[in-house]
């Protein structure tokens, strides 16, 4: 019967459950899009990080870590692949890489670059790398020709069918020095990367760089992403032996996490601002909703009701509110969010230009991770039961004369 | 026994601003059975000897004592408590819980007793029938009248089996006709029950009616007449 009065109360303002439901509502949407605004963004700069960059997980010599020269390479062959695939069943593909820094140039300019070897077809598959293709064509395994990308092409003044003339240093000292035509440029996704790579077929950069059959890194694809820990440790134990270690991409990253993160405390701040604004809104609600009841609080009070008792049905009256706010905010974000996700923003204008010029497509990234669903749906829950707390102190503190007389 | 005894009871508002005698030494004793009417000018103190009395309000000074048990200095829980088990209440507003139905409002006092199920829901019947609710008792209060919702505080009152019930100015907001309907159930009640009322008013129809007559002014006793045969009037 005390959950029959709760519910009843509920809808006796039927106007005013609704509105502080919507407000619970708006409040949701609010954090989670926020959220997810923020949380798209960095999910696709990691994504890139991962997909160009690093890899989930990263086989290397253990000594590359502190010095990244290609003295720290290892032997890599086909049976290298057979072995790796073999240690868990979340390995996807693996792909060789062999990366090391040269000069690059023609006879007019010349500058610092990074130099990749990779397998395109592998390559392509995990990080569809021919599609950032803005001119020429992509180079075959077995070619000979280089696809450079934007930034380095134009800080050189090169185009596609021009000579590249790569200088450096093979493994163990010996000099590597090669021209190779230019087959392609490509827009690079990561801006840093976007300014110095150049990427050749694996076997070539082998050749140049007196390293036949060795790789600087393995990169080893997983089936499910939140496997890398146990899968890392697995391959670090296996390959323990031939000097080998498995980093995840965290480990890879931990510089780019750090921003990320610092970005995060800008929009929890901001978050914080948001539930502030919330808070007061109910707070606004609710304080109304109080007072109007304190007559009828008082007469409860007279009659016998014990104020535990009665606390407990206004505690559950905003349960029921905050339950049932929460939930359609929930569902109500999860149908916008999906909604953008499905057809994300697009930026038009300076801010489309700056975008495009960082190499990302010009949309608003949303992020569609089931936590912040819930973990904001949590958030507002209880931010709403801690408003909703006044109540409940105003009915043990309720005077009851005082209440009965207005 | 007194059930209800007042010693030297009073009581002073904003006793440090500008203090408010609104009850002077009053003492008082009701009987078990009485049907008493407690009059006097607005301001005269009548409400505030009532809370009083119902435990809804501290005295200053003096003592109230229900049924040989001193009220006086309990607990905020405890009074609560014995309010619950010991007095009934009817409020010039009908103070009825507005979400529940008649038969709701009665068998919810019982909740609060904790009464066994079918006790309760065979006694709220029985009581609503009583002050002339029977096909009413699935009605919300806001589908009634006045006089409707203050028969349902009645049977509310009565439904916690009280020592007694206490009413202010339960027919002020009542048209002639409800009123004395009003007092006709209190008086059924009151003689075939032997259930006893304090009730405040200002009608001098329902004074008429009362076999206990209190009279206040400024906070004191100004008259207490006990009519034997007040009942002859009908
Ligand atoms: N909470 C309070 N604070 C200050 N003064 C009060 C308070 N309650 C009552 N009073 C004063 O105490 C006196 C007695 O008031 P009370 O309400 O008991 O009178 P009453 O006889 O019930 O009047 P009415 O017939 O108008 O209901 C009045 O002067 C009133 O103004
Ligand atoms: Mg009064």
């Amino acid at each position: 019967m005390y959950t029959k009065l709760a519910w009843r109360n509920l809808w006796r303002n039927r106007k005013r459950t609704m509105i502080t439901v919507s407000a619970i509502v708006f409040a949701v949407v609010a954090s989670v899009f926020m959220q997810s605004m923020n949380r798209g963004s960095h999910e696709v700069m990691i994504d890139n990080m991962v997909r160009f960059h690093t890899g989930y997980i990263q086989l290397q010599d253990y000594r590359y870590e502190d010095e990244s020269s290609l003295d720290n390479s290892f032997h890599y062959n086909h049976e290298t692949e057979e072995r790796i695939k073999r240690v868990h069943n979340r390995i996807g593909e693996v792909l060789p890489r062999i990366e090391t820094f040269m000069l690059a140039g023609d006879d007019a300019s010349i500058r610092g670059a990074l130099v990749l070897g990779i397998d395109p077809d592998k390559e392509h598959a995990f990080n569809r790398i021919r599609d950032h293709l803005t001119e020429g064509s992509f180079f075959g395994l077995n070619d000979q020709t280089v696809v450079v990308s934007e930034g380095l092409a134009r800080r050189l003044g090169l185009g596609v069918g021009d000579q590249l003339l790569l200088l450096g240093q093979g493994r163990f000292g010996m000099t590597a020095s090669g021209l190779f035509e230019i087959a392609g440029l490509m827009q690079h996704p990561l801006r840093d990367m976007n300014n110095q790579t150049v990427y050749m077929a694996l076997p070539a950069a082998q050749n140049l760089l007196s390293a036949d059959e060795y790789v600087t890194a393995a990169l080893i694809e997983l089936t499910r992403e939140n496997a890398a820990g146990t899968v890392a440790a697995a391959l670090s134990e296996e390959f323990a032996d031939d000097n080998l270690i498995a980093w995840t991409w965290p480990e890879l990253i931990p510089e780019l996490l750090q921003l990320l993160e610092f970005d995060l405390v800008g929009a929890y701040f901001m978050s914080g601002v948001l539930y502030l604004v919330i808070g007061f809104g109910f707070f606004g609600t609710i304080l109304t909703m109080t007072l109007e009841r304190m007559r009828e609080f008082g007469v409860l009070l007279s009659v016998g009701m014990s104020r535990r008792r009665l606390a407990s049905v206004v505690f559950l009256e905003t349960l029921f509110i905050s339950i049932i706010g929460v939930a359609a905010g929930v569902a109500a974000a999860w149908l916008i969010i999906y909604y953008f996700y499905l057809n994300p923003v697009q930026l038009t204008g300076d801010v489309a230009e700056t975008v495009i010029e960082m190499g990302w497509d010009p949309v608003l990234p949303m992020s569609f991770a089931a936590d912040q669903f819930y973990m904001q749906g949590i958030i507002v829950f209880l931010l709403a039961m801690v408003v909703f707390l006044f109540p409940l102190v105003k009915v043990f503190k309720l005077n009851i004369l005082e209440a009965a007389r207005r | 026994m007194s059930i209800v005894k007042t010693e030297n009871l009073s009581k002073v508002y904003n006793p440090d601003t500008v203090p408010v005698h609104a009850l002077k030494d009053v003492t008082l004793s009701f009987e078990q059975g009485e049907f008493t009417s407690v009059v006097g000018p607005s301001g005269s103190g009548k409400t505030t000897l009532l809370n009083m009395i119902g435990g809804l309000d501290k005295p200053t000074s003096g003592s109230v004592e229900i049924d040989g048990f001193v009220i006086t200095g309990l607990k905020d829980s405890k009074l609560i408590d014995f309010r619950l088990n010991n007095i009934g209440f009817v409020f010039q507003h009908y103070n009825l819980i507005p979400v529940f139905t008649a038969f709701e409002n009665v068998s919810f006092i019982m909740l609060l007793q904790k009464r066994d199920k079918k006790e309760l829901k065979q006694r709220a019947e029985e009581l609503l029938k009583a002050v002339g609710l029977g096909d009413r008792m699935d009605a919300i209060p806001s589908k009634m009248s006045g006089g409707q919702q203050q028969r349902v505080a009645v049977a509310r009152a009565l439904a916690s089996e009280p020592k007694f019930i206490l009413a202010d100015e339960p027919t002020a907001n009542l048209d002639s006709e409800a009123a004395m309907n009003l007092l006709d159930i209190m008086e059924v009640m009151n003689r075939d029950k032997n259930i006893t009322f304090i009730f405040s008013t200002h009608d001098q129809r329902v004074i008429d009616r009362a076999r206990r007559v209190i009279t206040m002014v400024d906070g004191a006793i100004y008259s207490d007449e006990v009519k034997e045969v007040a009942l002859v009037n009908n």
